[in-house]
């Protein structure tokens, strides 16, 4: 007999308001048909609602996870948590989303009637991820992950008069399904090696038995790891990537990459360190050998590239690499620290090509950002304090979040990853570096500065998280720190 | 009051930012008077400065307690005079830089960034703190290179980027390794220097934490095999940047060496005396044999750091206290002299739009002031007595010669090749008829001009014939450090290595 699940409404409620949001984004559209204006309040409204309920969220897992109490963090039968680790990354998910999707808005309002289904998308995806990265159950998670990744397809495909943003969409999904289906096969494999889909049940397993023949297992750690690496973009899973961030609609990117990042990474440091931690010793090398892989090959292939969101794009491979050195050191705030300013920045950088290159444009030449310091001094001012973040120089955040996760990869006793990614990074500076060039010792060819739109508060934000969390980084290393997984 | 020297140049930058871009004409001058209040800090801080108390003035707030980072700020002997120095040379370098039309603005605003960045690092006690000034202050150099600098400015501004990056790329590695293991020997996570100095670390790790801090100071200074980025960026960087990249951003390179590998790890320093003693020597020789071949007037001045820069880590890595003073007096001298000579290369290129030696002949005859003020300079980088290089390169050879005697005798060469390099380059451009047009009809300095080398001049004249002045406030921070490495390693002193303390004594 089967009995129905109880019901937690404070568990999914942030989620709740996300999807209810987005189906009454399309009722108003049909019914009303607002305003662009009246569309964009709607939707912050909704984003509101839902960082407000995660809020409320994050003071009672406080109390819970404070006076040690799982039990009462899990909830529908044990498929969803409501950990700091998840309610975190649920609000970083929430502030990219509002962020993205202010620095999309342009886009959203050119699409005309179809933009009210855009935004849905945008809100459904979260909803998605939010789910994903809440799962304790990898069932649940690849629900949350395939809920995410197709609203994702289709927003790459959203230009669809552009043959570039179609390519992007059929590219992204066709890999991105295969990936999910190694991800999937993977838990198929690791549910016959441990008789759980639970993440604390199969912890319980491997602590309560010796695995007599455990490559069945660690065949479907391998895979899970490759499926989601393939959303995350760590190399050797990264070739959709520059393809897909050049094609999608410029305004979104940001927010498609930094999401699917967040919520990649949420799950893979959730699923090797909660589920698998007495496995380290099996999954640490071959983590180590992504984190390595994804660093040189972004860094070296970042530096050849023409065109600034491919350049972001390989720029991301080297940023997987950097924050699985994160999850190689084991410890959860580090990564999610490096999440939230890294998604920060990503969004805020795509803002900038938004503005350069037009909110639906392909493409983005290095070459059109020629001059940008003369015309246009504050936007290329923003963007240079964005890269130099992403490149890791003190007194921005990203020093420190790269910073947080080199130390604890040392003192995991992976020191020589340490330097190898130290060395990445003075790469990484050298390509950040030349779009600096670019943009300040170089005459513009066009003297008429740039429009900017509402891309201006998102640039405002994400320049003023990049230093301030680089200065005073304890707030939000503090709330990370708290941020455990169960 | 330290916080306060690192705050406001920054402030200073903020205020120049607040004026709007159109008002080009005040940007200068305001920067100018701005950096004068650090400047008058500064001599403050040098005024009441007790020699003997160690670090003084120490700043020490929790940044973020969990990692055990800090504001940790303090000055001793060794970094006062760094600090002054960089205070002093800013509103000179911005005075000199009228030539600066196009974006003067952003130009004030990035020297005065990197003025804070400069001062943070010399008084960071922190070595977190320290990186972050370390790396901070090249984003304004690059800019200030990458964007008024000469034709190759950009080849020039990534090179200078991506080595310095490089080096403390690896420094930045080793500050996590030492930090974790001061984190696991006592519990507490700290990245104090003074915590750090007294780890117990293994033989192989100490050197090896000794190397990668050693290689990012030695690409700063630049040490010879290091050195190929600094004539590039010399050559491309306009007056200001020059002035301030010799005088202040090399100098890193030794204080690093002073403070940070002499103190964190005594017992590879100890071992690694021959391999740095070569490398200065080798430096000694090849930027003064390479100066003499330069066409370019600039590039022979740059060329030249890295022969005087040779002596610093000599006397730095001869371990007595005649090396160590003579290194820290040296870092002010050749910061004055080789910034004087930048600025006067700087006036005549200026004036006649070329560098190259061979265009030049007989200004003395045109600009006889400017001539003199060359000369002056000249005598003092080579040395002459009376002059400040001549104390500096006298307790760097005293110093060194008990401990290294071949080294110091080649190195004493050095002293030789510079009178040539300069001497012959002064004869080149100065001396004879002027037989080329454009030579005869220079103007010769203005008040503004003098104005700048005249502060220069006597600081050299005073260094010169009253080094106690500078001496007294040093020695007891070199003695300290001294006391640590022969307390903490087997490594005793040659006799005489305390020869320093007779020359003050007797000067007396």
């Amino acid at each position: 007999m089967i009995t129905p699940p109880e019901i937690s409404w404070v568990a999914i409620a942030p989620d709740l308001a996300l999807a209810i949001g987005a189906a009454l984004v399309l009722l108003v559209d049909v019914q009303w048909k607002p305003a662009p204006r009246v569309l964009g309040w709607l939707v912050g409204a909704i984003l509101a609602v839902g960082a407000g309920l995660t809020i409320l969220q994050w003071e009672q897992g406080a109390d819970a996870l404070a006076s040690g109490d799982t039990e009462s963090l899990v909830a529908f039968s044990g498929l969803i948590t409501m950990d700091g680790f998840a309610i975190f990354s649920r609000f970083v998910l929430i502030a990219a989303t509002g962020l993205g999707l202010a620095a999309g808005w342009r886009f959203v309002v050119s699409l005309g009637r179809r933009g009210a289904e855009a935004t849905a998308l945008v809100l459904l995806a979260t909803t998605g991820f939010s789910l994903m990265v809440a799962a304790n159950n990898l069932v649940m998670l690849f629900l949350g992950l395939e809920v995410g990744s197709i609203a994702l397809y289709v927003l790459a495909g959203l230009a669809r008069e552009r043959r570039e943003s179609e390519e992007a969409a059929i590219k992204y999904f066709l890999l991105g399904s295969f990936a999910s289906a190694v991800f999937i096969y993977g838990v198929a494999l690791i549910y016959a090696g441990t008789g759980s889909f639970e993440i604390l049940g199969i912890r319980q397993h491997l602590n309560d038995f010796v695995i007599s023949s455990p490559a069945v297992i660690y065949i479907g750690i391998g895979l899970v790891v490759a499926g989601l690496g393939f959303k995350v973009s760590a190399a050797p899973f990264h070739t959709w990537a520059p393809d897909v961030y050049q094609g999608a609609p410029a305004g979104l990117v940001g927010y498609m990459a930094a999401v699917a990042k967040v919520a990649g990474f949420a799950a893979i440091a959730r699923i090797l360190l909660t589920a698998f931690s007495d496995l380290a010793d099996t999954w640490l090398p071959v983590v180590a050998g992504i984190s390595v892989l994804s660093m040189v090959l972004g860094s070296v292939l970042a530096l050849v590239q023409g065109d600034v969101r491919r350049l972001l794009a390989y720029s991301g491979v080297a940023h997987a690499g950097f924050i699985m050195t994160g999850v190689v050191g084991g410890a959860t705030d580090g990564v999610l620290f490096y999440l939230a300013i890294y998604a920060i920045q990503l969004v805020g950088a795509f803002a900038v090509v938004a503005v350069v290159s037009g909110p639906d444009g392909a493409g983005s030449s290095l070459e059109e950002y020629r001059g940008l310091g003369r015309r246009s001094p504050l936007l290329a001012g923003a963007f240079t304090i964005l890269l130099l973040g992403m490149g890791g120089l003190p007194i921005t955040s990203g020093f420190v979040a790269k910073f947080g996760v080199f130390t604890d990869a040392w003192a995991q006793g992976y020191q020589w990853l340490v330097i190898v990614a130290v060395i990445a990074s003075v790469v990484a500076f050298a390509f950040y570096i030349r779009v600096i060039v670019v943009m300040y010792m170089d005459d513009a060819g066009d003297e008429q500065p740039l429009r900017v739109g509402p891309e201006r508060w998102v640039l405002a934000l994400a320049v003023g998280a990049t230093i301030l969390w680089g200065i005073f980084p304890s707030s939000l290393l503090d709330l990370a720190a708290d941020a455990l997984p169960i | 009051m330290l916080t306060a020297l690192i705050l406001l140049p920054v402030a200073a930058a903020i205020v120049v930012a607040l004026i709007p871009g159109r008002r080009r004409e005040i940007h200068l001058p305001l920067g100018i008077a701005l950096s004068v209040m650090p400047l008058a800090l500064a001599g403050y801080l040098f005024w009441v400065f007790e020699p003997a108390a160690g670090f003084q003035y120490v700043v020490d707030v929790p940044w973020y307690e969990p990692w055990g980072i800090a504001w940790n700020l303090g000055v001793d002997g060794i970094s006062l005079p760094m600090v002054v120095l960089t205070t002093l040379l800013v509103p000179i370098a911005l005075a000199a830089s009228t030539t600066i039309t196009n974006r003067t603005k952003e130009f004030v605003m990035y020297t005065l960034l990197l003025e804070a960045g400069m001062i943070g690092a010399f008084l960071a006690l922190d070595l977190f703190l320290f990186f972050v000034f370390f790396e901070a202050m090249l984003i304004p150099m690059y800019f200030i290179i990458g964007i008024w600098g000469t034709e190759r400015r950009i080849y020039a501004a990534v090179k200078f980027f991506i080595y310095t990056a490089f080096g403390s790329a690896l420094m930045l590695a080793a500050i996590i390794g030492l930090a974790l293991t001061y984190a696991s020997q006592e519990g507490s996570a700290s990245f104090a220097l003074s915590d750090l100095a007294g780890l117990d670390l293994s033989v192989g790790t100490e050197r090896m934490f000794f190397a990668a801090f050693a290689i990012a100071f030695a690409i700063k200074v630049p040490l010879f095999p290091f050195h190929t980025w600094l004539p590039d960026a010399h050559v491309e960087a306009p007056t200001a940047g020059s002035v301030l990249l010799a005088a202040v951003l090399l100098k890193l390179g030794t204080y690093g060496l002073l403070r940070f590998n002499l103190s964190l790890f005594p017992d590879a320093s100890v071992d690694a005396i021959p391999i740095m003693a070569i490398l200065a020597v080798v430096g000694i020789i090849y930027g003064a044999v390479v100066a003499i071949v330069q066409p370019d007037l600039k590039k022979l001045v740059a060329y030249s750091s890295v022969s005087h820069l040779g002596f610093i880590v000599l006397g730095t890595f001869a371990l007595t206290s005649g090396g160590l003073q003579g290194a820290v007096i040296q870092n002010v001298n050749h910061g004055l002299t080789t910034g004087a000579l930048f600025l006067l290369v700087g006036m005549i290129y200026d004036r006649r739009h070329t560098k190259k030696i061979a265009d030049f002949g007989g200004l003395q005859k045109t600009v006889p002031l400017l001539a003199g003020f060359f000369l002056f300079m000249t005598f003092a980088s080579i040395g002459l007595p009376g002059l400040n290089g001549f104390v500096g390169e006298f307790l760097v050879l005293i110093g060194s010669y008990p401990a290294l005697p071949s080294f110091t005798v080649i190195a004493a060469l050095g002293v030789v090749l510079a009178a040539i390099y300069l001497l012959w380059a002064y004869e080149r451009v100065f001396t004879g008829v002027p037989d080329k047009e454009e030579n005869s009809v220079l103007s010769d300095l203005s008040g503004r001009e003098i104005a700048l080398l005249v502060p220069i001049a006597v600081l050299i004249v005073v260094i010169g014939l009253y080094p106690k002045l500078l001496l007294d406030k040093i020695t007891p921070s070199t003695e300290a450090v001294l006391d640590r490495i022969v307390e903490q390693t087997d490594y005793t002193m040659p006799e005489p290595g305390r020869i320093g303390d007779v020359f003050v004594a007797g000067d007396e």
